[in-house]
């Protein structure tokens, strides 16, 4: 090697650390500890507040609920296994919906790239089935489909396939034309593109499209759930506001919460799982 | 020059781009060889079509007109026989540095162990041993440039085309570069065709550089550079170093005085 000094230069560099170019967590709040007291701290004085609203405020109770009557109606379904019922009801609808409409929404939004032709004679159909408010086809689905769970999964995947679909051609659509052309100059095939360059690179738009549809087939199963049912977080909010059950309505919209929450970072654990290389980017770019 | 010793014959290449405005005649005419082992630089105003030139040897764009010939085969581009090298690295983002060096033996299908093998003795030659399973995210500029030359080499092409493949980089960098590319073809006996828009650099490395017209870009003159060594800085330091250049810099109508 001729150029000694600037290959010493290279190896230098060597190890497989990359450099941390920013300094993290310098948001000024302390830890990660620190800042989880201080949100527990604003839930419970969330609480606090609106219990003593009801008590001495003058806030009515009958309107509003009462976070007393609100615990003590949590624990009693809890007891009764009532909620678990209903929460795995709503669950299994939402998950089981979005699962097959963003699959089949991805996959056939993905494979729209292979003809520009397909993709350009298919497009009025899509944007005019997106333009119908999926929400609006429920008392239809629930004709079709009957008042049980299966309903629910068909309004949950109305509610998620379009955004999938469309999300997914856009994003192979915008694929990084320069990583394709680099593989066909290496004699790779139209399939070989796909799969190598295509696919990967529309993960990321992919993926985002899962947290916003996790939270679309919640509504689809919920407001399927609203119009006819037996069983079910919706069935329960609703049942219980026609009887002016406040708490019992908050119970099953804090269930909901909590089942959204949870739904939301599962679909963060799928993507750290699936995109490892975006992490390095994530946690990097904070503080710039 | 015998026929054999030709590997690679350009004859009448030309194309033309339709635009809105239209017709634009990018390249006309377009005749060289390339010899076995070759080492050519193609330099030109900028705009002239030299990527153009590239698609088209490399298979990914048809010519209009023209003929070429490799080792005496008509052929319509060398697509699958080259490793093609931009100014962009080109790496794959969700892969790893050594999932990127082992892309074109994918497309191969080479037994993936001695694809591995082979891409992590070249990993280790550039410097970037314990770099294997890095994104290339976390590397730098001239790293992540290394990490495409090995994708390239590993593929064992019969000819690189190197597309301004330094001109981002800084200028050690690129002088470091440039001698693990002029050990590297000299080692493996490879043919190399480069495009550059530095004439420093093309009078350096090449052994042949093609100096091309404007658009529409034909070959305007073929100097043969007749140096000691091709290695970066003993090239530069060559008495015949200077007098290539300016030669090549009044063809660019570039004012040198």
């Amino acid at each position: 090697m001729s150029v000694t000094a600037s290959n010493e230069r290279g190896v230098a560099k060597a190890g497989p650390k990359p450099r941390a170019y920013f300094q993290l967590s310098g948001d000024g709040l302390g830890g990660g500890l620190t800042r989880g007291l201080l949100q527990l701290v604003v839930v419970v004085a969330f609480f606090v507040a609106w219990e003593l609203g009801v008590r001495f405020g003058g806030i009515s109770g009958f309107l509003f609920g009462q976070p007393s009557g609100i615990f003590a109606n949590f624990g009693r379904m809890i007891m009764n296994g009532q909620l678990f019922v209903d929460t795995g009801y709503t669950a299994l609808e939402a998950i089981t919906g979005f699962v097959l409409g963003t699959i089949a929404g991805t996959a056939i939004g993905l494979s729209l790239w292979y003809s520009v032709g397909v993709a350009k004679l298919v497009e009025p159909f899509v944007i005019a089935m997106n333009s119908v408010p999926k929400i609006a086809l429920a008392p239809l689905i629930i004709l079709w489909f009957g008042t049980g769970y299966s309903s629910k999964i068909a309004l949950a995947i109305a509610m998620t396939a379009i955004v999938a679909l469309i999300t997914a051609y856009q994003a192979a659509r915008d694929a990084d034309k320069d990583l394709q052309r680099l593989l066909r100059s290496m004699g790779a095939d139209k399939h070989r593109i796909f799969f190598k360059a295509v696919v990967p690179s529309s993960l990321p738009a992919v993926i985002a499209t899962f947290r916003i549809n996790i939270g679309f087939a919640l509504v689809g199963a919920v407001v399927g759930e609203f119009i006819s049912s037996q069983h079910g977080l919706g069935h329960l909010v609703f049942t219980a506001s026609n009887l002016y059950d406040l708490n019992t309505v908050w119970v099953g919209l804090f269930s909901l919460m909590i089942l959204g929450f949870a739904l939301y970072h599962i679909v963060n654990f799928i993507e750290r799982r699936v995109l490892p290389w975006k992490q390095d980017l994530s946690t990097r770019q904070v503080a710039a | 020059m015998s026929d054999k010793a030709r590997q690679l014959q350009i004859t009448g290449l030309a194309k033309t781009f339709a635009t809105k405005t239209g017709s634009v005649p990018v390249v006309r005419d377009l005749t060289f060889d390339i010899h076995e082992q070759d080492f050519v630089s193609i330099i030109g105003p900028s705009g002239c079509g030299k990527t153009t030139i590239f698609n088209m040897i490399a298979g990914l764009l048809d010519a209009d007109a023209g003929t070429m010939r490799y080792r005496g085969e008509p052929v319509d581009g060398l697509r699958g026989r080259i490793g093609y090298m931009m100014q962009k690295d080109l790496l794959f983002p969700w892969r790893t540095v050594l999932q990127n060096c082992l892309l074109g033996l994918e497309m191969r299908n080479v037994d993936r162990r001695e694809a591995r093998e082979k891409a992590l003795d070249y990993l280790e030659t550039f410097g970037l041993k314990g770099f294997e399973n890095a994104y290339p995210s976390t590397l730098s500029g001239g790293q992540r440039q290394r990490v495409a030359l090995i994708r390239t080499l590993v593929m064992d092409p019969d000819i690189l085309l190197l597309d301004e493949p330094f001109s981002a980089l800084d200028y050690q960098t690129r002088l470091h570069l440039e001698g693990v590319l002029v050990d590297a073809v000299e080692t493996a006996g490879k043919t190399v065709i480069l495009i550059t828009h530095d004439v420093d650099e093309a009078v350096a490395l090449s052994k042949r550089v093609v100096v091309l017209s404007g658009r529409p870009s034909k070959v305007k003159a073929i100097h043969d550079i007749d140096l000691a060594s091709h290695s970066p800085i003993e090239s530069r330091s060559d008495p015949n170093f200077s007098r290539y250049f300016h030669l090549l810099c009044n063809e660019l109508d570039i004012q040198t005085q």
